[in-house]
């Protein structure tokens, strides 16, 4: 078991440096540098040389790209991960203050479509090929489809511009600051409504897709006969036998979702101003802003490595099998 | 579903009971015209400030915030004429190397301290290293005499220039002074982003990440009191999101997009509230030719290329009326405007002859024209790059490029985005691009197509080199007699017209709305709403509580 665990970890530690190697090698080798953005900055007025060498020297452009890689991996280790680009604050200080309000956003649209998303599966599974099933897989394939930003517009028309219901943009209010704590509370959660709706809509349809088939399959299986014929009700065959066979191939899914925890939300981020890390790495990918960028792909890869982490203790939860192996190991 | 309808009425519901009685709606501007004090500006910003440093500002939305914050060196008017801001006057020596400023002896930052003409120099230092990285006032003081550059007294400064240039003076709006007794501590481009020391009739109040920048009225600023109180400015990255706020009014105002303009600039409802307004600014689109492409090295190519842009088509279906035709670099709100230049109009046969002329003809067959030489054919076919962050230019590329095949021009579209398409023009490596410039109130145009300007020095990335217009701009960049300087521009800009290293498609025409009760908006041939002074220091709020 230790050496297990032991072996894990290094292999984790030989992923992590792959990918950081594997992302500066990319984002390097696409055209472009900081001086391009500087000089798309400064419009008509010519940059003078000086300049143009000043900011060369500051990125260690100038020099070979291991080079440039030892400069960065020197600061990585020390959790100094450089200034901005764009901005000059510290890339760990722009991470942290935005990544939160990603994680927050994302976490609770996952949770709701996995929440929403399952049921509708179990229920798809059970009256699988009926009229109604077809109707609904058919109106959910139609809502995968429908692209997030003119929902999100058609979302804020209906209930921020007509209705006046919920909030325009943005994650708080203009008074929020003089609210008492309910109130704080509730203006939070008002501003989630809109952004949440329109990145659970298409998943909702994912999960339900998803957990249908994963639960077509056991149903067929033979324990499932065998539940039937000692008598267990629908229900009950439906949610302690079918579903916690299902569970495997869900959490595969949610695995797999993780890594867009980060940067899967630029477009809501974008039309509800939600000061996320999505819009974050879109900035800092199109101003070649390689400090930003490499910081984030740390912070991505942590957080999937330690969600694989995660889902193998699910695994092990949801399925004997795993533990018993592991236990003879 | 029934489920689901019970769900989202519960929502609904929950939403209901949770919402906040709203703001009610101001009540209807009065129709009182006299400037009242106080109130709130609510602006918007499309993407947050890079910095407060006003000397390392890079974007507009910087100077947009720092015009506030600070009172530059010199003001333009309405006009263009350069009045003063910071320097109460200002004396320039004969041969025009030689600024002698007097400063507003009142003048004060905002924590108390007098502004000095040691600071002054401080920045001006600040400007000219180039660690400070100061991509926007760096090029314009290239020619600054550092060490001839002299503080006189308390006051009085001699700046001096290696050069005479006829547009320098006016390049003093971009200077704001900071406190030397301030920024010298610590790391003058890292330290000074979040915090700010001005000498401007605003303070700041806070500012929050992405979301917005609160400032306040000064009560002890030594110069004009502007009229508003409170100015915020709301970051709003999108449009449609910005748009819908002004229609809440929770923003003031906003730059609208073409398609929303065309939409609702007539809806009688919205004209209760909103002023729509529509204004040419100096800047142009234009598709760029790489002079040093053997193939586009031709005037008269180029030409003929440029008579098959559909100019009236592009105006009216891609601006629905809101741009204008251009004859060449000089927009026509500009002094140095040449009215007798005309425009190349949209000619496909006209072009054709001229191409036959030129030895390109389809003598295989294929649609294309070639060259008709057995041994090394050549197409007429160049690739045309547009950056992807422009709907309307990826739009007008493909007009272009169904254009050009009409007239049997093969163009291959390349969409790019912006980092690499800067790097690949800059580098040469491109044959045609279609772009946009901004420019500045000066007209001098010398870094676009002075022949010592080829990347990096400049931004002639066109390559081109004509010696007489290579003479006039040198000419009238030194010329500091505004007649002769009109002269040699008109001049120029029938070389340039003539030569064709740009094609100059449209001018587009900025779109505003602003909610009624800010009054005193005025726009300046040129500029617009904002930059200039009194500009954005001039408005007031019709509602605005008394005191």
């Amino acid at each position: 078991m230790g050496a297990y665990l032991v072996r894990r970890f290094l292999y984790a530690i030989l992923t992590f440096f792959g990918i950081t190697v594997a992302t500066f090698t990319l984002i390097h080798s696409v055209p472009g540098d900081p001086v391009s953005f500087y000089i798309g900055r400064a419009g008509i007025a010519s940059l003078p040389k000086s300049t143009i060498a000043a900011i060369k020297r500051e990125y260690h452009l100038d020099e070979p790209l291991p080079v440039q890689y030892l400069y960065w991996l020197r600061g990585a280790v020390t959790l100094d991960f450089g200034r901005s680009v764009i901005d000059r604050r510290p890339v760990t200080e722009r991470i942290f203050e935005k990544l939160p309000h990603t994680l927050q956003l994302n976490v609770a649209a996952f949770a709701i479509a996995a929440l929403f998303g399952i049921p509708i599966g179990l229920w798809s599974a059970k009256h699988s090929g009926r009229r109604r099933e077809r109707a609904a897989a058919v109106g959910f394939f139609l809502l995968y489809s429908l692209p997030s930003f003119w929902v999100a517009l058609w979302l804020m028309q209906i209930f921020a511009v007509k209705l006046g219901i919920l909030p325009l943009y943005g994650m708080v209010s203009d008074d929020y600051h003089d609210l008492d704590r309910w109130h704080r509370f509730t203006d939070r959660l008002l501003h989630f409504v809109l952004p949440v709706i329109t990145l659970t809509y298409a998943q909702l349809a994912i999960y339900a897709r998803f957990s249908k088939s994963a639960l077509t399959e056991v149903i067929r299986q033979d324990f499932i006969t065998t539940a039937r014929a000692k008598g267990a009700g629908e229900a009950a065959v439906l949610w302690h036998h079918a579903l916690r066979n299902a569970l495997i191939p869900l959490i595969t899914l949610l695995g797999l979702t993780i890594p867009y925890l980060i940067s899967g939300s630029v477009i809501v981020e974008t039309i509800f101003q939600w000061d996320g890390a999505g819009l974050l790495y879109y900035d800092a990918i199109a101003a070649r802003d390689y400090p930003t960028v490499m910081g984030l792909t740390v912070a991505t890869a942590l957080i999937t490595l330690l969600a694989s982490v995660f889902a193998d203790v699910l695994y092990a939860f949801a399925d004997p099998r795993v533990r018993l192996g592991e236990g003879a190991r | 579903m029934k489920r689901a309808l019970l769900w989202l009425c519960l929502l609904l519901s929950l939403c209901l009971a949770c919402g906040r009685e709203r703001k009610a709606a101001p009540p209807p501007p009065v129709a009182d015209n006299t400037p009242r004090d106080g109130g709130t500006l609510v602006r918007r910003l499309e993407t947050d400030i890079i910095t407060l440093n006003p000397v390392t500002a890079s974007s507009r939305y910087d100077s947009y915030v720092a015009q506030y914050l600070f009172t530059p060196m010199v003001y333009v008017d309405r006009g263009l004429q350069p009045v003063p801001g910071l320097a109460k006057s200002w004396d320039i020596s004969k041969d025009g190397k030689l600024y002698r400023f007097e400063l507003n002896p009142k003048a004060t930052f905002s924590d108390g301290t007098p502004v000095r003409a040691s600071d002054v120099l401080f920045t001006l230092r600040k400007i000219a290293d180039p660690a400070s990285e100061a991509v926007q006032t760096a090029g314009s003081f290239e020619l600054l005499d550092l060490p001839n550059t002299k503080v006189i007294d308390d006051h009085t400064i001699e700046v001096a220039f290696r050069e005479a240039l006829a547009m320098q003076l006016v390049r003093f709006r971009d200077v704001y002074i900071v406190p030397e007794h301030v920024y010298s501590k610590g790391n003058f481009r890292n330290d000074y982003n979040t915090t700010v020391v001005g000498n401007g009739p605003y303070t700041l109040v806070r500012r929050e990440a992405n979301r917005e920048i609160v400032l306040q009225r000064r009560k002890d600023y030594w110069g004009t009191q502007p009229h508003i109180q409170t100015i915020i400015f709301k970051i709003i990255n999108d449009h449609g999101t910005a748009w819908n706020a002004l229609k809440r009014q929770e923003i003031d105002e906003t730059v609208i997009a073409s398609d929303t303009w065309l939409r609702e600039h007539n809806d009688p409802v919205l004209n209760r509230y909103i002023d729509f307004r529509r204004f040419y600014k100096f800047n142009y689109n234009y598709i760029a030719w790489n002079g040093r492409n053997p193939l586009l090295a031709d005037k008269r190519l180029r030409r003929a290329l440029a008579m098959c842009i559909p100019t009236d088509a592009v105006i009216n279906d891609l601006y629905h009326g809101t741009a204008r035709a251009m004859s060449g670099q000089f927009t026509p709100d500009s002094w140095a405007y040449n009215p007798n230049v005309p425009v190349i109009r949209y000619d496909p046969v006209g072009a054709q002859q001229m191409l036959a002329s030129l030895g390109w003809t389809d003598h295989d067959g294929d649609g294309i024209l070639d060259n008709g030489k057995d041994k090394g054919r050549q197409k007429l076919a160049f690739e045309l790059l547009a950056l992807s962050g422009s709907a309307t230019g990826k739009q007008l590329v493909q007009m272009v490029q169904a254009e050009m095949k009409k007239a049997g021009v093969q163009v291959d579209v390349v969409i790019l985005d912006g980092a690499t398409a800067i790097q690949r023009i800059y580098n040469g490596n491109y044959e045609a691009a279609y772009l946009s410039w901004d420019l500045d109130p000066d007209p001098d145009p010398y870094a676009l197509f002075h022949s010592s300007q080829f990347p990096p020095r400049g931004q002639n990335f066109a390559f081109y080199a004509n010696p007489e217009a290579d003479r006039l701009m040198d000419a009238a960049r030194r010329e500091l007699d505004q007649s002769k300087r009109k002269d040699l521009y008109w001049r120029l800009h029938e070389v340039l017209a003539e030569d064709q290293p740009y094609a100059w498609v449209v001018q587009a025409s900025a779109k505003w709305g602003i909610n009624k009760r800010v009054r005193g908006v005025d726009v300046s041939p040129g500029l617009g709403l904002f930059l200039w002074y009194p500009g954005e220091l001039g408005w007031w709020i019709a509602n605005a509580p008394q005191r």
